[in-house]
């Protein structure tokens, strides 16, 4: 309860600043500027529900889902289908999104959670990518079904300062993707999750279907993820095949995940705020003027995939749980922790 | 078994097949309700696959298991845990990342259909059973701080928390010292005395002998012989099968 609360409160400390920037707009901060802030502000809102939901199923479960991006585009499909072709009003097509999405995971699942280890996570990385491709290539009666490969467009949400509304609206996802978190790890279904990551014969033999509880957290996982690109799609107003199933965003949640901590509740919203600035950054896409030298501007976004690159196998072998376990007083960074998780993390 | 005792656990012609080669081949015998029955063989005589075909990790290829009157031959393994029947693994499994008290506490939230436990109760069952096999003083401890017969402990602490009709046994006692097994065979004991039927796998003749009423001798997947531990391992047979001349000329003197 205290941490719904101090989420909460944490959620409105962030905004404060934000909103104050909003009224500051009129003070003649640059429109420019202020705009991309909260833009940027949203995404990496967005990042936190993916992350935070992906760690239900590869963190808790520990079933490395390589292909959450299907259920982000399978929710911004939903509801930009119910919004551009039914007509249906966005907060009334919103809540689709997660169901639908939940929906699918649950039908994929039942045959793709009977894989172990790699074998899923392969498996899931094909069915992100199939989901995608599908979606841009049905075709209904002669028309392509979802809007073919020249997207699909919203009508503009009519509301005043949208850009703080969606940016609100992201935050309240991430409120929900982090309290369910929290909820779980203190369920019974959460303890069979864990069990099922840690040993799956053991945890059938003493009484946890093993099956349901899979699935379920896939479903979980898949929910959270949708409603994301529910938001995503009324906010962006355009969608296609690049924008709504990015594969680099499977490799980016695993990756924020894992530089958090997995399985812990906060790690993967820490890991995504820390990765986003930084992808952000390496991009240029910040309001900040650098010059990376040796680097023309050209090659700046390959630099950044060399980073990130770099990074995982960085957090990998020497921070195994993630830089939540600095937080808390629970550990300290020093030579002497690396060395004792290489030693962890080597054979 | 004797008269008046009630079958639990009826085991019928159970075969297990790994690609042709039948490592349980045709085993029949029954459990009362109530009883503590050994099984013993040399290595590789396929005691272990005969307790994953029971718990339901291993599909049968011939035979039929019933539990109190019903088969459960092909039953999910989670169905058969809430059906009451628990065990441990020979090389434990451990959860590793959860405390000795929470691994205990897994066994209580889920375990037998004696009711649905809320995670508090569970916790409180949990302290109870770590009470009962040793462990209470380390229920806090993470299993890696664990020593190789606390593991053991575990294992059993684990399995008990599940509140079965039946446990299932696999070697809680192999690789510890004299005292250690002293401690097991009480802790047995005391599992017995709540009135949980025991099936146990064991080497330790020691174990067979001071626990069980009935044991059940396997070789190469068969039922070699069963009765009383005294009589059958005064048998020919299972003195050439298993145990050697050495130590039958020990039970002997
Ligand atoms: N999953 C498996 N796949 C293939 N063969 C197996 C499998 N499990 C067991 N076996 C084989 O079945 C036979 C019986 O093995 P099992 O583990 O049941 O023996 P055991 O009586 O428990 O021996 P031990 O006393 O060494 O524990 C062995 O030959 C073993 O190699
Ligand atoms: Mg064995």
């Amino acid at each position: 309860m205290f941490l719904i609360l101090g989420a909460i409160l944490a959620a409105y400390a962030l905004l404060a600043p934000l909103t104050s920037l909003d009224a500051a707009q009129s003070a003649n901060v640059p429109l420019l500027a202020d705009r991309l802030w909260f833009r940027i502000a949203t995404i990496i809102a967005m990042f936190i529900v993916m992350a935070t939901a992906w760690n239900i199923i590869g963190g808790i479960t520990g079933y490395a889902a390589f292909g959450n991006v299907a259920f982000f585009g399978i929710g911004a499909y939903t509801t930009g289908m119910l919004i551009a072709k039914a007509k249906w009003p966005f907060l009334v097509a919103l809540p689709f999104a997660p169901l639908v999405s939940a929906g699918f995971a649950a039908l994929v699942g039942l045959p793709l959670l009977r894989l172990r280890g790699h074998y899923f996570a392969v498996a899931s990385l094909g069915v992100g990518v199939a989901v995608g491709e599908l979606v841009q290539n049905i075709d209904y009666g002669g028309q392509p079904l979802f809007g073919g490969a020249s997207g699909l467009f919203l009508p503009i949400y009519a509301i005043d300062n949208r850009g703080l509304f969606f940016f609100y609206l992201m935050v309240a996802a991430a409120t929900i993707a982090i309290a369910v978190t929290w909820w779980v790890l203190r369920s019974r279904f959460g303890y069979g999750l864990i069990a099922i990551r840690e040993n799956e014969e053991a945890a059938a033999v003493l009484g946890v279907n093993t099956t349901v509880y899979k699935v379920a957290a896939f479903a979980l996982s898949a929910a959270l993820t949708g409603l994301a690109g529910g938001i995503f799609s009324q906010w962006n107003v355009f969608i296609n095949q690049d924008n709504t199933f990015p594969i680099d965003y499977n490799v980016q949640m695993i990756l924020m995940a894992l530089l958090g901590g997995t399985g812990t509740v906060f790690g993967p919203a820490v890991g995504a705020v820390l990765l986003q600035l930084l992808i952000q950054f390496l991009g240029g896409s910040l309001p900040i003027s650098f010059d990376i030298p040796f680097v023309s501007a050209d090659a700046r976004p390959i630099l950044a995939q060399v980073i990130l690159g770099v990074l995982l196998v960085g957090v990998v072998i020497f921070v195994p749980r993630g830089v939540i376990d600095f937080f808390g007083g629970r550990s300290r960074l020093s030579l002497s922790y690396l060395r004792r998780s290489l030693r962890e993390t080597s054979l | 078994m004797s008269a008046g005792v009630t079958t639990q656990l009826e085991l019928r012609g159970v075969t297990k097949r790994f690609g042709g080669v039948a490592a349980v081949d045709g085993v029949t015998f029954e459990v009362g309700k109530g009883e503590i029955v050994g099984i013993i063989g040399p290595n590789g005589a396929g005691k272990t696959t005969l307790l994953n075909c029971i718990s339901g990790l291993h599909r049968l290829d011939g035979g039929d298991i019933r539990w109190q009157g019903a088969s459960i031959a092909g039953m999910a393994p989670h169905r058969i845990a809430k059906l009451g029947i628990g065990r441990t693994f020979q090389i434990v499994r451990p959860f590793g990342s959860m405390t000795v008290r929470e691994n205990a506490a897994v066994g209580a939230l889920f375990g037998s259909a004696a009711g649905r436990r809320g995670p508090k109760e569970a916790f409180e069952m949990a302290d109870q059973v770590l009470d009962l096999v040793g462990l209470k003083a380390k229920a806090g401890h993470p299993v890696s701080a664990l020593t190789i017969p606390d593991r053991k402990r575990l294992e059993v602490a684990r399995a008990v928390a599940t509140r079965p009709h039946l446990l299932l046994l696999d070697e809680v006692m192999a690789g510890l010292n004299n005292v250690e097994i002293d401690e097991a065979l009480e802790m047995v004991r005391a599992v017995h005395a709540t009135g949980v039927t025991v099936l146990l796998i064991e080497h330790v003749m020691r174990v067979i002998i001071g626990v069980c009423r009935r044991a059940v001798v396997l070789d190469f997947g068969q039922v070699l012989a069963q009765g009383e531990p005294e009589v059958v391992l005064r048998d020919e047979r299972v003195i050439q099968a298993y145990l050697g001349e050495r130590y039958a000329k020990r039970l002997k003197s």
